[in-house]
């Protein structure tokens, strides 16, 4: 049985000035799927994350998100039909601690409106301390207990990275776009993060879609991988097949392939200084 | 296991002798701050007031700059449109008290909207130069607008019976003081606290978060406005008359600058700087008049120009030597009155 497709863009794209940043994308995410989006520096993935959650406004196309047409939305609509992201440059508030972060992060369930909690009415303090009590569990779950009440900008980038996870998680979401979330962690943190995606996706239900640059997690966890090339999508397949394809070794590498070349991942070295978004 | 007991019975008699110790000294702190109101007169009892007017001033606008990080220079328009709309309810009108300050806070909420709108396409320093421009405007044209606000001559502003006394009003301005902080605790202490974070940091971030970006400011804004609104309604029955000349861009510059030396989201902190600035244009004079040796530059117009003078001097030296403002150099005591312990 095929699910049904939770995020689906229809050609999009995107100018910079002279810049095409992004020429007639088109790909679409089904439910419980975890997706890969790779590509070599400066593809435009990053900028594609952008026009999904309505950061920037593309020139053309269109952006389905759980069988509505977003493409007009504002960001924070978006986010509160269930899209969560993580940031390539990390998306944490440093000036609040992990805790405050995390619970900024359920704004939209929290459940009273900014005036009754302003006016501090009956039912906002004890959804204060629930909410408080599932950031505590969140934190928890990512093991980040013991710097809970440290401010975020004053942790070490590993840390944060872990609390801008944790901070797309407390939104409840249905659907998690990730930008490169294996870079600066070592090999074998990538490929523990292979089982946290598995969890998330099996016992919380959430689809991913996930810009990485880290082949063997790619290779692990992805269901389907989409290549893009100058803003242009090159292929798309299961990754097995992408590993083979000749086009993204040559738009990897930079030259001509060679088909009798040994099926190993041509994609960047692990630890390669990336990019911020 | 009998050792351990006791070590956590001590623990515990020491946090319950912690808690008393630090509820008394709350409340012999608040009897110090009541003092001059209950043995000092009439005169002591007007500094008060004008030294809560200014504290509600200076959290309407660390509500605004301190939570949602909007810069305004032209709040001397919110607060001389609340005080002309108070005075205009209370003599035209002849509506009670009340009505009037909610027409104030409701007339300095709506002119902050206006200038709110403009916030969304502008920032940092042509926002600065907006709100500036914006104020001065509002002074030459609104203030001088002769059915509202009396033109040159003022606005009287009388205060109902209840409230003649200037004890009874010092009582009204410390209460809706009162009001303000409670507001202000429950902003940060909510998602409204979280999400203006947010907002003042990092916009996108913010937004992806499903917090309204637009939304937040824009009632940042309102409510910055209505504050200043309501002190501006205060003042007007606090002085019983109302000129436009009380509303020179001047204040509005020594009333930001004394938040950011107070220091932006800490309410003691504001507090304090805001009831210095309010009582030195009062005591500022005689203060110089009795020093042994007059500089012979110093005069009635002198005198004006120096509470500016003093509030740039004092945010050199906050900027250089405690960017928290005063709200930096209290935190050790602050947290140890509020029960939290070192890290
Ligand atoms: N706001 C912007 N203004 C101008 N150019 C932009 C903007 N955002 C992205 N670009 C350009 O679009 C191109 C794609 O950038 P993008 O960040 O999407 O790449 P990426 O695939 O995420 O790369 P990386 O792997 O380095 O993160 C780059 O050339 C970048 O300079
Ligand atoms: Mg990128």
């Amino acid at each position: 049985m095929k699910r049904r497709q939770l995020l689906k863009v229809e050609g999009l794209m995107l100018r910079f000035g002279g810049l095409q940043v992004l020429n007639d994308l088109s790909l679409s995410v089904r439910e419980g799927q975890i997706v890969g989006l790779i590509g070599p520096n400066g593809a435009g993935k990053t900028s594609c994350f952008n026009c999904l959650t309505g950061i920037y406004q593309p020139q053309g196309g269109r952006v389905f998100f759980d069988g509505r047409d977003v493409s007009h939305l504002p960001t924070h609509r978006r986010a509160r039909l269930g899209m969560a992201r993580t940031w390539q440059n990390l998306g944490v508030i440093d000036a609040l601690t992990v805790t405050e972060n995390v619970m900024l992060a359920q704004h939209q369930r929290a459940g009273y409106s900014a005036l009754a909690g302003m006016l501090g009415l009956a039912g906002t303090w004890h959804r204060e301390r629930e909410l408080r009590r599932d950031a505590a569990e969140i934190i928890e779950y990512f093991g980040l207990e013991a710097v809970a009440d440290e401010r975020t900008g004053e942790l070490p980038y590993g840390v944060r990275k872990t609390c801008d996870m944790a901070m797309a998680l407390a939104s409840d979401p249905k659907m998690l776009l990730l930008d490169e979330p294996a870079s600066g962690l070592s090999p074998e943190e990538a490929l523990g993060l292979a089982d946290t995606l598995r969890e998330l996706r099996d016992r919380l239900k959430l689809t991913i879609l996930m810009i990485e640059h880290h082949v063997p997690l790619v290779a692990e966890v992805c269901d389907y991988v989409y290549v893009l090339n100058f803003g242009e999508l090159l292929t798309e397949g299961e990754p097995a097949a992408i590993q083979r394809h000749p086009e993204v070794i040559a738009a990897y590498l930079g030259g001509t392939a060679e088909p009798t070349e040994p099926p190993e991942w041509p994609l960047q070295p692990e630890g390669a200084p990336h990019g911020t978004a | 296991m009998a050792t351990a007991t006791m070590v956590l019975t001590r623990v515990k008699v020491q946090r319950r002798f912690g808690l008393a110790l630090r509820v008394t000294v709350v409340l012999a702190l608040l009897v110090l701050a009541a003092l001059p109101l209950l043995l000092g007169g009439d005169v002591w009892a007007q500094r008060i007031s004008r030294a809560a007017i200014y504290a509600v001033i200076g959290l309407s606008i660390n509500t605004l700059t301190g939570h949602a990080g909007q810069i305004s220079l032209g709040h001397q328009a919110f607060v001389g449109i609340g005080a002309f709309a108070a005075a205009f309810m209370a003599s035209r009108l002849g509506a009670p008290l009340g009505f009037g300050l909610a027409a104030a806070g409701v007339a300095g909420a709506f002119t902050a909207v206006v200038i709110g709108l403009v916030a969304l396409r502008v920032t940092g320093l042509y926002l600065a130069l907006v709100t500036l421009a914006f104020g001065l405007t509002a002074e030459t044209t609104i203030f001088n607008w002769r059915e509202f606000t009396g033109g040159g001559a003022g606005a009287f502003a009388p205060r109902p019976a209840v409230l003649a006394s200037d004890h009874a009003f010092a009582l009204l301005c410390l209460g809706v003081l009162g009001l303000v902080l409670y507001l202000d605790w429950r902003i940060v202490s909510t998602k409204t606290g979280r999400a203006l974070a947010a907002v003042r940091n990092n916009e996108r971030i913010a937004s992806t978060l499903g917090v309204n970006v637009t939304g937040y400011k824009l009632a940042a804004f309102s409510l910055s406005g209505l504050i200043a609104g309501l002190a501006g309604g205060l003042f007007a029955h606090w002085n019983q008359i109302v000129q436009a000349m009380d509303f020179e861009f001047q204040v509005a510059l020594v009333w930001v600058l004394m938040t950011v030396v107070g220091g932006l989201r800490s309410r003691l902190g504001v507090i304090l700087a805001s009831a210095f600035f309010a009582l030195l244009p009062l005591t500022l004079p005689n203060f110089l008049s009795s020093l042994p040796w007059q500089p012979p530059f110093l005069n009635e117009a002198v005198y004006h120009v120096l509470p500016p003078f003093i509030v740039v001097v004092m945010l050199l030296v906050v900027l250089r030597f405690f960017p928290g403002g005063f709200g930096q150099l209290l935190r050790p005591a602050t947290d140890w009155l509020a029960g939290k312990r070192k890290q």
